[in-house]
């Protein structure tokens, strides 16, 4: 017994070391391209430039961290849980809050039939958890807590605003890149009065890094999105002390679970499990760990 | 050599002002952690208080329902209303947890005689009172690992170094019993709709 909590407690120290080292590594590739950037074009404008896109990727990214409860709710067309109807779904939740010593969210219903359930809200105050009625009907009382408590996980551990960040640092990446990468464009035709033999080198060089930095950026933002599932995945095991359950409901999402639900794509990486494709083809693309692994984790805990 | 002297003595002095500065930073900091921790225990178990009220409050809702069903159950009843009773007068937390455990091994035998009554079964009225007292138990359930969970860490502030220097000779608090079935097992919890 004492064996596993310490397995637990290990996982989720180990996760967030992870977490930092990869957010660590995007701003390092913000630096890099920012340096190519400003070695390649025109000093003087080129700076201005530089702000412009960081303040743009900022704004945008402020307007999508205080409004991104009400966006995703919206995106996904939930409606409040109501009090007599989801009783059981509320009392759970509110139980594993007393248990997790946390304000209980506020929950809401999505229309359909695919098991599943994601969590949102910058923090404790605006939280918001998701729950489809499939989940609501398919999944026992133990299955429904391990799901609630993987998505409480999310919001006690910080994720969305954790994730946020990154998005907004990758975001900004790209943005980087995408000038550099016309800079290149814009130079070429006109360079032939310049001679350019060290130049091209330079030009070549920023060209790859150009081209393969936001590519880097959006696989360390998917690794990232995965190591906190796992996280979210030994914090619920850590509320419920029993891990079993979220592993029971994975294995029910595996089965019944067709990939089919209408939702934006732009709100899939906040689901417990990719509502948009069937479970299996799990690359470097995917913004979830392979639910097998999943399983297979919760089990040995 | 004696502005060396001098500068040794201003350093030294300038050293020992940091050095009780940061001391006192660090007390100040472990005494309010513990001063904290210290109050998220008793804010937790006023988490199980609640809930244990909530309980009492829905129990003579459920003896009068179950009176008219089950005339031969006399005992089964009487257990319940005496540890209701037992409840209600408790004053520290150890009565009350202990209370708190009959009237769930009393509650217990009551929805587990109520199998054998099917009209009972069908009641309305009954099959929502034993959904909420199911609820209610497994609140129970959660809050108390909270209260636990808080105890743990408490103790281990005041028991690990540094917090123990800072703990004022602070006693370490007990933690609540869990029947070891209740967690361990979960199919057998309490009975389900």
């Amino acid at each position: 017994m004492k064996h596993e909590k310490v397995d637990v407690y290990g996982q989720i120290a180990n996760n967030k070391r992870l977490s930092f080292l990869l957010a660590i590594l995007i701003v390092l590739g913000i630096g890099a391209l920012g340096y190519v950037f400003g070695y390649t074009y025109h000093p003087d404008l080129a700076f201005t430039i530089f702000i412009i896109a960081i303040i743009f990727a900022m704004l945008s990214s402020i307007i999508g961290y205080y409004y991104s409860d009400k966006i995703v709710l919206k995106a996904v067309n939930a409606k409040k849980a109501h009090p007599v109807n989801h009783k059981k779904a509320l009392d759970l939740l509110e139980g594993l809050c007393i248990g997790a010593g946390m304000k209980m969210p506020r929950l809401y219903i999505i229309k359909s039939p695919e098991i599943n359930a994601f969590a949102t809200g910058r923090d404790y105050e605006h939280a918001v958890i998701g729950l489809t009625e499939g989940a609501v009907e398919k999944l026992d009382k133990l299955e429904l807590e391990g799901v609630l408590a993987h998505e409480l996980s999310h919001i006690k551990n910080y994720d969305i605003r954790f994730m946020t960040l990154v998005s907004v640092l990758v975001g900004t990446a790209v943005i980087i890149s995408e000038l550099l990468l016309r800079n290149f464009f814009w130079r070429g035709r006109s360079s032939s009065d310049r001679d350019s033999k060290g130049a091209g080198i330079i030009v070549i060089i920023g060209l790859i890094l150009a081209i393969i930095t936001p590519i880097l950026m959006k696989l360390i933002q998917l690794a990232i999105s995965r190591k906190r599932e796992y996280l979210a995945d030994a914090s619920a095991a850590l509320i419920t002390r029993y891990p079993d359950g979220l592993a029971d409901a994975l294995e029910m999402i595996k089965t019944e679970n067709k990939g089919r639900m209408k939702i934006s794509k732009a709100t899939m990486h906040l689901f417990i499990s990719n509502p948009l494709k069937k479970l299996g083809a799990d690359s470097l693309f995917s913004t979830h760990p392979p639910i097998n692994k999943r399983i297979r984790k919760l089990r040995s805990m | 050599m004696l502005t060396s002297l001098e500068s040794m003595i201003e350093w030294i002095i300038g050293l020992t002002i940091v050095g009780v500065l940061v001391l006192v930073g660090i007390a100040i900091y472990y005494w309010n952690s513990i001063v904290i921790l210290g109050n998220r225990i008793s804010n937790s178990w006023s988490q199980i208080d609640v809930q244990l009220k909530r309980r009492t409050d829905l129990v003579p809702n459920l003896i009068e329902t179950v009176k008219g069903y089950m005339k031969h159950e006399k005992n089964a009843i009487k257990m319940v209303t005496q540890s209701r009773e037992r409840m209600m007068k408790a004053g520290n937390i150890g009565a009350k947890v202990k209370a708190g455990n009959e009237l769930t091994s009393a509650l217990k035998t009551i929805f587990a005689i109520a199998e054998n009554y099917p009209n009972l079964k069908a009641n309305e009225n009954f099959k929502a009172l034993q959904d909420e007292l199911a609820a209610i138990e497994n609140k129970i359930a959660y809050a108390r690992q909270f209260y636990n969970d808080s105890v743990l860490r408490y103790n281990n502030m005041i028991t690990t170094i540094p917090g123990k220097f800072f703990a004022g000779g602070r006693k370490t608090k007990i933690y609540l019993e869990i029947e070891a079935a209740e967690r361990a097992v979960p199919k057998v919890r309490f009975p389900e709709a």
